[in-house]
């Protein structure tokens, strides 16, 4: 548990990509929490936890989580603001941060796999094996999706 | 510099902008329901073998074994009986082997691989219930029509056979429309995913 809590930015970072809104952000982190809980007897402990709990929950984003159909008003992530850690601060990064995440979650739910792992700097062989595709194609499939990342950013 | 290298920068100094929440908080929410895909495919999956398996809990066997008796299918009916129950055996333990695989550790395309296999052995059994109730009712029809050969002319027996054939398949039909409304829904997203990952590997 003491894990967990320290490595909760991970599930809430998925949350953030897979979800629009808050309530459905709660919805998720709550579906994650569940499996994590549930399956941690078979954490053997071989792997980093936090390597481990990439999985279960990208797993549960992508495979498990069913979007909820409640339309309840929420506040929508436009209005949160992103907070940067750096020692001279301006709000370049804060903005950089905010359009990043807007443009991710334009993506399909596997490029958006894709994309966090890779800036959440995972090597190819570890993405590869979380997805359950060869390193090869992992790396191609990366390629296309940094791809379509930066026409979104960058449409001009 | 690769352009998103500016992104990735501002990602990794993203602080703490997440309500964080704490270990009390967090011993709750994992002590909650799961609302998982799987759960669902499991429980619905549960109800089709339990729903489908009470309705001829409900039906009149008294009157139907006269019927059979008169039809001379009183073996037929029973050896059929023992089949189907052996078929139903058969996916039960299926439905639940496939359903104990699913682990949420495994690689994302093999975890999807597996809930998609669960869901196809009860569509197989509904399908395999369906063929065979139509089975039944084309070997029914077709003593029917034997026994009373005498009581209607050739044209009344082809119209019976005939509207007998098309009610069985209408009902089947809407049976199969539910069956897709139902699992469509719950696994249109997976589905899309899982194309998604076949895709590179093709």
């Amino acid at each position: 548990m003491n894990d967990f809590e320290k490595n909760q930015n991970i599930v809430h970072k998925i949350c953030r990509l897979y979800t629009t809104n808050q309530q459905a952000h709660k919805d998720l982190f709550q579906e994650i929490t569940v499996q994590l809980w549930k399956n941690y007897p078979k954490f053997r402990g071989d792997a980093k936890f936090s390597t481990w709990m990439y999985r279960v929950a990208l797993n549960t984003a992508i495979s498990l989580y069913r979007k909820s159909t409640r339309t309840i008003k929420t506040q929508d992530y436009s209005e949160v603001s992103f907070k940067i850690k750096t020692e001279d601060y301006d709000d370049t990064e804060e903005l950089q941060l905010a359009s990043l995440y807007k443009a991710i979650q334009k993506l399909n739910d596997i490029d958006k796999a894709l994309i966090f792992l890779y800036l959440e700097d995972k090597p190819y062989k570890e993405i590869a094996e979380t997805l359950g595709i060869s390193a090869v194609n992992a790396r191609v499939k990366m390629n296309r999706a940094k791809e379509k990342l930066k026409a979104i950013l960058n449409p001009y | 510099m690769d352009a998103l290298d500016k992104y990735k920068k501002a990602w990794n100094n993203q602080e703490n902008s997440f309500n964080r929440i704490s270990e009390n908080e967090i011993y709750k929410l994992a002590h909650s329901k799961s609302s998982s895909i799987v759960k669902w495919i499991f429980i619905i999956g549960i109800l089709e073998f339990v729903i489908l398996n009470s309705v001829f809990l409900f039906l009149d066997f008294d009157k139907a074994n006269q019927e059979y008796e008169k039809l001379g299918m009183t073996k037929f009916v029973k050896y059929s009986n023992v089949f189907s129950y052996i078929v139903l055996i058969y996916f039960l333990v299926q439905f639940y082997l496939n359903y104990r695989d699913i682990a949420i550790l495994d690689s994302t395309k093999s975890l999807m691989q597996k809930i998609i296999k669960t869901r196809k052995t009860v569509r197989n059994y509904v399908l395999f219930n369906l063929s065979f109730l139509l089975f039944i009712i084309v070997v029914m029809t077709v003593l029917s029509i034997r026994l009373n050969t005498n009581d209607f002319n050739e044209k009344q027996l082809w119209f019976f056979g005939i509207a007998m054939f098309f009610t069985a398949l209408i009902a089947m039909g809407l049976v199969w429309l539910f069956y897709q409304l139902l699992y469509g829904i719950l696994l249109k997203k997976l589905k899309r995913n899982y194309k998604e990952l076949s895709k590179l590997d093709a």
